[in-house]
This record gives structure tokens, C-alpha cells and sequence, in this order.
């Protein structure tokens, strides 16, 4: 079973709770496989209802969380288990990814482009859905084409990634060009 | 059938659920990032404004999208109170035949951007009642004076319709989504109907009582500032919701009542800055 901390342990500003939250990462960190010896760590900011998330660092594993991020759009304030997972899969099948030789070359996340970032999300959000989470799958097509162009280049492109398992970096970035040449 | 219905016993089916306005104006989180000290890419995509390069961006469109879907549903239901609320005549509580007309093409308007929304959300891979529902719109709608009424909810609430098609639109031409960008010019249009209605109905009604005049555009007022959401919505460089102000001059208010619109914005903005510096220390 995965090692997984959060912070804070107690929220004044929303209801979520630190042992349900740890609860749900564990599951999902178990299910994209990360070796049960890694510690997660996840950070939540509760002060704000946005929802910006990252990787903040492989050594150790910390994510970094907006609460909005968590929170149920219907319930505001309130944790949703299924954006926790969601959140989580997408964020942990890319710690994944780096830490196998397939995507050493892959840029550091601050230096990826909107277009690879989204790109990577659909390959992880994909790879969620075959691990039997629940996922929007026209909600990343949306954020896809809004990335990669509203045509029929950028669709086909998608469903590939959607698709994919044991994608290598130069794989992934080669579809991004593929779009990108098909916008110009 | 009943007369003034109250928001409460609006229909609605399982997959929506209502958030009283006191929950979300009472929210004590912060709905802005402090600066980021690198100034790099994480400052660059972190932004609240509507723009492609937001890291958020299309998943700010699908909410407020979402919204919008929402307020075109209640309007429907404004509307069609209106024509039913009141009786024909002259009095404070009753209307001309000619606005009931009005709203009746309202009501057209408003189902087609209603059947508008729900293709244009699955566009965007949003799920009907994905998002909270609040009935502020609907809420306006149940001022029992005909001339409030259509102040608050075609020249406040539909005057924000405008500003927030119109910043939507825009998003759509630079993120180069065609589907959004025609669907929002087109329900645009529309909008800029319904406030040029509100703004006629307001000087026609009033034309010799300028006190119920004033009290209308007190109520706007109010409406206004209340729904520019905390600044949201402004003129300013970092306003995720832009002021028309050439659609709003169409939609016939004049510059002055566009300042002033300008000004409530600024003033809502910095006291929710005001409110959250004390509520987050």
C-alpha cells in the first residue's frame, strides 16, 4: 500500500477530511502502481476555490492541490471523491511516467508547453479510465482541442493518446508536433 | 395557476442542485492568487481573466458556460411570470399588452438559447447540473413591480448576459473554437434585444413619475453591483468579465449609466479585497 501524507490535517475553510483525502490517494497511487515504498505527500491550499494543481516534486512525491481542485462543483466547500481521484490518477500516472527511462528527456513540468501538458493529461486520464475510475472523457477532448486545434487532425491525435499504454516522451511530444503542423 | 411564484417551487429535475446566494457570496476563501514571485510560467497560466493561455481556461469556460446555461432557464421562467403575473391596464401592478408581447418574444428567445446552451455544454464535455444552480436571475424576477422587474432582471442582470456573451465569445475566436464562438454571437444578439426592451419599458413606464424612475434604477443599482461579483466583471486589465460598452450603448443605456456601471464594479472589487484581506488575515 502506497505511503501517502496530506497537509493540512485539519481545514477551517472547507469540510474536507485529511483521512479521506489520504484514503482516496492511497487507492489510486495502488492502482497506477507506484511502488509501495514511495511516499506521496499532498499539499492542499484550502484559502482558495480555484483549482491549479502540479507535481511539485519526484524526490520526495509531492503534489501540490488548489482545494477547488477537490471540491464538489454541485457542493461547494465539500470534498468530491471522485475529483480527488481524478485529480490524483492524472498527477500520479505522470510521476509514473518520469520516473521510468522512457521519459527522462521529457522537459521539467514548468518548461512544458500548454499543448504537451494537456497532451500528457489525456495519455494519464486515458490509462485512469482503463483502471476503472470515473472520468469525463469530452471534458479532456475539450481541453485537447482547445490545445491542439478544433479539427479533425487534433481528434484523431486524441483518441490515439486516449488509447495509449507504454507511450515513451518522444511519442507523446511527436503527436504534439502532429497537431501543431496541422494547425499552421 | 398560481401568481408570484417564489424561486423555491421553480421545477427542476434531480440532476440540478441549488446553492443559496448567501452560500456563495459567504465563501471566505479568496478567488484570487497572490503574485507569483518568479513571474514565470506558473504566474503566466495562472491568471483568472478568460484568455487561451490560461492553464484553467477551457475548464473556466465550461463553468461559466454552465452559468449561462442556468440564467437562460430562468430568464425563460422571468419572463414568462411577467405575462402572467400582471393584468393588462395602466396601473403600478399591471402592464400595456405590448410588453406582455415583449416578454412572449423573450420567452422564444430564451428556450432557443436554452437549446442553444445544452449542445453548446456537451460541446465543451459539460453534464447538465455538473455545476451548482443559483437563482439570483429568478430571484429578480419576482419584484412585484412590473417596472423593477424588468430594471432589474433586462437592464442588470441581462446587461451582464452581454458582458459575459461578449467575453465568451471573444474566448472563443482566440482559443479558434468555432462552435462557441457562433453560438454566442448569435445568443449575444438577443441579449442586446432583451435590454434594449428593458431600457424602452423603463422610460415608457415612467415618463411622468420619476420617482418610481428612481427607485427602478436604485434596484438596477443595487442588482449591479451585487452581480458585478465581487469586480468580476470591470473594466480593468485583470477583469475576467469585460464591460460591452458598445454592446451595452446599443442595448440603449447611455455612457453615463455605462461610467456608472464602470464605477460600481471598481467599488464591489475593492471591497471584496477588503473583505478577504480581513476574513484571511
Amino acid at each position: 500500500m502506497a505511503n501517502v501524507t496530506v497537509s493540512p490535517t485539519e481545514f477551517h475553510f472547507v469540510t474536507f477530511d485529511a483521512a479521506e483525502v489520504t484514503r482516496l490517494v492511497t487507492e489510486v497511487a495502488d492502482l497506477v502502481g507506484l511502488p509501495s515504498d514511495l511516499p506521496v505527500h499532498v499539499a492542499i491550499d484550502e484559502t482558495t476555490p480555484l483549482g491549479r494543481t502540479r507535481v511539485a516534486s519526484l524526490d520526495p512525491v509531492t503534489l501540490e492541490v488548489e482545494g477547488g481542485a477537490f471540491e464538489n462543483a454541485k457542493a461547494p466547500r465539500t470534498l468530491s471523491e471522485r475529483s480527488v481521484r481524478d485529480v490524483a490518477a492524472r498527477l500520479l500516472f505522470r510521476v509514473s511516467d518520469r520516473l521510468s527511462p522512457d521519459f527522462a528527456d521529457a522537459p521539467a513540468d514548468e518548461e512544458l508547453t500548454l499543448a504537451q501538458t494537456v497532451a500528457w493529461d489525456v495519455y494519464a486520464v486515458g490509462r485512469a479510465a482503463r483502471a476503472g475510475l470515473t472520468v469525463s472523457k469530452p471534458r479532456r477532448l475539450y481541453h485537447f482541442r482547445n490545445r491542439h486545434g478544433f479539427n479533425d487532425v487534433a481528434d484523431a491525435a486524441f483518441e490515439r493518446l486516449w488509447a495509449a499504454d507504454g507511450f515513451s516522451w518522444a511519442e507523446l511530444d511527436a503527436i504534439c508536433q502532429e497537431t501543431q503542423t496541422a494547425r499552421v | 395557476m398560481k401568481k408570484m411564484l417564489p424561486p423555491e417551487e421553480l421545477a427542476r429535475d434531480e440532476r440540478f442542485t441549488r446553492l443559496p446566494l448567501a452560500a456563495r457570496m459567504g465563501d471566505r476563501r479568496r478567488s484570487s492568487r497572490p503574485a507569483d514571485a518568479s513571474g514565470g510560467p506558473a504566474k503566466r497560466r495562472g491568471g483568472l481573466q478568460l484568455t487561451p493561455d490560461g492553464a484553467n481556461a477551457p475548464d473556466q469556460a465550461r463553468g461559466l458556460m454552465h452559468g449561462i446555461f442556468v440564467g437562460e432557464i430562468q430568464a425563460l421562467e422571468g419572463a414568462g411570470r411577467t405575462c402572467w403575473d400582471f393584468e393588462v391596464g395602466s396601473g403600478d401592478d399591471q402592464v400595456p399588452f405590448e410588453l406582455k408581447l415583449d416578454m412572449a418574444r423573450q420567452c422564444w428567445d430564451e428556450s432557443r438559447h436554452c437549446e442553444i446552451s445544452i449542445k453548446l455544454s456537451e460541446w465543451m464535455g459539460t453534464e447538465i447540473g455538473e455545476f451548482a444552480e443559483s437563482t439570483f436571475l429568478y430571484e429578480a424576477a419576482c419584484n412585484p413591480d412590473p417596472v423593477l422587474r424588468l430594471t432589474g432582471v433586462n437592464r442588470a442582470l441581462e446587461g451582464l448576459a452581454i458582458d459575459v456573451f461578449n467575453t465568451m465569445r471573444e474566448f472563443g475566436k482566440a482559443a479558434g473554437d468555432p462552435v462557441l464562438e457562433f453560438c454566442e454571437d448569435w445568443m449575444l444578439a438577443d441579449e442586446v434585444t432583451h435590454v434594449k426592451m428593458g431600457s424602452d419599458w423603463l422610460r415608457r413606464l415612467t415618463a411622468t413619475d420619476p420617482e418610481r424612475r428612481e427607485r427602478a434604477l436604485e434596484f438596477q443599482r443595487v442588482v449591479d453591483k451585487l452581480f458585478s461579483i465581487g469586480g468580476v466583471r470591470g473594466e480593468g486589465k485583470d477583469s475576467p468579465i469585460k464591460l460591452a460598452r458598445r454592446f451595452r450603448e446599443l442595448a440603449g443605456f447611455t455612457t453615463e449609466e455605462v461610467d456608472e456601471i464602470a464605477a460600481l464594479s471598481a467599488e464591489a472589487k475593492a471591497e471584496n479585497k477588503a473583505r478577504l484581506a480581513r476574513t484571511t488575515g
